[in-house]
């Protein structure tokens, strides 16, 4: 008989004891693995999204650059624009790759719910925000080829919740204009897949904002220092640059703060593990005083007892911690509905990224943690003195 | 820089304002509430044709719309919200709503009824159309209380035409030359009490 099965036989006499403490072990492992994968998930939706967007400059009017709130609080009217001639000035800059006027309008829709809704329209350049936005693929139909035809792309969900479909008429409440759909996007797992896109030609004059842009989506060249090119945009009137990678580097700056905040609940979760796992091992040393006494008697050496106590820590913890693993990836779903629910703000995709490199680390940590705590009942263990031991059970 | 966030915050949650796209009430204790002032509760149930009978349930409700169910919006699989209403323990009426292809954009026609199969009240939660604001009325939908599956039986949502001696006869188009979305309407009513009849009045005979 080895020294691995006379440790596993010692911890199945004490199956409950035994269990609890894995279990124990195995939720410390769930909560590190769950938050480990949190952390890759939200980093890397964020890029996606951020990456999504086509574009890594966004150029708005200033003092304005909240289409979006502007228009889920007012509609249409308080936006604020700027003029069409701005796409040649920032086009003429060396840096810029590409470059994709929008016009963002809403009215409002009062047969929308109980109390009525703002129905948001995005005008594209048919040209250039197609070209910018590769990754957009077509569940049925195409672009619009002319940026004055009364025609309408439908991201998915749009599609779904309007029940569109190629050669459908899409009315524009309030206005009372009949636009042709000629396009459903797949999902894309972005915010395109909400939007209703028109032709810019098409916005600008069914609201009468000829000459005029909500923004400007610009990429930028390979290897271009973002910073430099964004404090140079700032030369031109009355524009506010929004940097994509500033906004995430932001994001993540406070999603940052909130990561340390739970790291350090999961490492109080591993602490509490440990305190469990040495316990756990002392009350079990602690009994079979005389029994090491005995083996010690029969001649086993202080290491061979210190190495069956730390090898009873190593199997409970490697199965806790293999049992919380396996427990995260079965739960990731669930754990990801529930972060969904309580967070403002998520990107799309997996939110929890698990693989094997994230478990790996996990469970090196557990076992290396309960192999800390495992040192001193392993140490008292290799100390106990066998006749004194054995006296001890004699009375 | 916050500004900035929520801005990137609200670009990104547009997408969820149309995530919703079953037929479900957009604030259910409210619609409820005011659906069936004396109510207590309710309790949401969720149904599809594919788990409560597949193919040949839908062949049935197909031939009793008298009308095949078409496109992507009305497939095999689609899920039906039923909310189940209660007055302390025992249910009192239910609210079910159907989604309806209309001829500018998706329409979504609620009807709350009674244990005994007759609509107490019509709501259209959601209709982009000419004649919204007609159908959408107050006086549009009541006139549709107190009927019943019975009602529509000789209605053929493909010619649209209506008995003179059905009851339907006395619902009046409130916007004539505003399109079909009248009879779209009619059709999505119709579709509604089907399917009510199916999933709840008639479940247990069959």
């Amino acid at each position: 008989m080895n020294i691995y099965s006379v440790a596993y036989k010692n911890l199945l006499r004490k199956k409950i004891r035994s269990s609890l403490t894995a279990g124990g072990i195995a939720l410390s492992a769930w909560v590190l693995v769950t938050l480990l994968g949190f952390n890759r998930g939200y980093e890397n939706g964020l890029n996606r999204d951020i990456d999504n967007l086509g574009f890594q400059v966004l150029l708005t009017a200033k003092g304005c650059p909240y289409e979006a709130a502007t228009l889920m609080l007012k509609g249409g009217t308080g936006l604020r624009y700027i003029k069409e001639d701005m796409v040649k000035a920032v086009t003429a800059n060396p840096e810029v790759e590409k470059v994709t006027p929008m016009l963002m309008q809403g009215v409002f829709d009062p047969n929308k719910g109980e109390n009525g809704a703002v129905a948001a329209y995005l005008g594209v350049d048919a040209l250039t925000f197609p070209e910018m936005k590769k990754y957009l693929e077509f569940k049925e139909g195409a672009w619009f080829k002319d940026n004055k035809a009364y025609e309408a792309v439908l991201g998915y969900e749009a599609a779904e919740l309007e029940q569109r479909e190629v050669g459908d008429k899409l009315l524009i409440p309030g206005i009372n204009a009949e636009v042709t759909v000629v396009g459903v996007l797949k999902r894309s797992g972005t915010q395109d897949d909400g939007t209703i896109f028109l032709p810019i030609g098409t916005v600008q004059s069914l609201f009468s904002k000829k000459g005029q842009l909500t923004a400007l989506g610009i990429k930028v060249k390979k290897d271009t220092d973002i910073d430099a090119f964004e404090n140079r945009l700032y030369d031109l009137p009355d524009v506010q640059v929004v940097s994509l990678a500033q906004v995430k580097s932001t994001i993540m700056g406070l999603v940052a703060s909130a990561k340390a905040i739970v790291m350090a609940l999961a490492f109080i979760a591993v602490l509490i593990a440990m305190a469990g796992v040495i316990n756990t091992i002392l009350m079990s040393v602690m009994e079979r005083t005389p029994e090491i006494g005995i083996i010690k008697s029969m001649g086993a050496m202080p290491l061979d007892v210190f190495k069956m106590i730390w090898t009873e820590t190593a199997i409970l913890c490697a199965a806790g911690g293999l049992a919380g693993i396996f427990l995260s990836l079965l739960t990731a779903k669930l754990s990801e509905a529930a972060i969904r629910h309580f967070l403002p703000y998520t990107p799309n995709g997996a939110l929890i990224a698990s693989d094997w490199r994230i478990a790996a680390t996990a469970l090196l940590v557990i076992i290396a943690g309960g192999l800390l705590s495992g040192l001193y009942p392993a140490w008292r263990a290799s100390r106990v003195r066998p006749l004194e031991a054995i006296r001890t059970e004699g009375n | 820089m916050r500004k900035i966030i929520v801005f990137i915050f609200l670009l990104a949650s547009s997408a969820v304002a149309f995530a919703a796209v079953g037929c479900d009430l957009n604030d259910p204790d409210r619609d409820i509430a005011r659906l069936f002032p004396g109510s207590s509760g309710y309790k949401t149930v969720y149904l599809s044709i594919k788990t409560l009978g597949g193919e040949q349930l839908l062949e049935r409700v197909e031939s009793r719309l008298g009308d095949k169910f078409q496109g992507l919006f009305e497939t095999i699989d689609v899920p039906y919200t039923l909310y189940e209403v209660y007055k302390s323990k025992v249910i009192i009426g239910y609210v079910h709503g159907v989604n309806q292809k209309g001829d500018y954009g998706g329409i979504q026609v609620f009807l709350a009824m009674g244990t005994n199969g007759l609509i107490k009240s019509f709501y259209i939660q959601r209709l982009t159309s000419k004649a919204a604001k007609e159908l959408r009325s107050k006086q549009f939908g009541a006139q549709f209380a107190g009927l019943s599956l019975k009602d529509f039986k000789d209605y053929s949502p493909v010619t649209g035409k209506i008995n003179a001696t059905s009851p339907l006869s006395s619902i009046k188009n409130p916007s004539p030359g505003s399109g079909k979305d009248f009879e779209h309407v009619l059709r999505a009513v119709k579709k509604n009490l089907i399917l009510m009849d199916e999933f709840v009045y008639s479940k247990g005979a069959k």
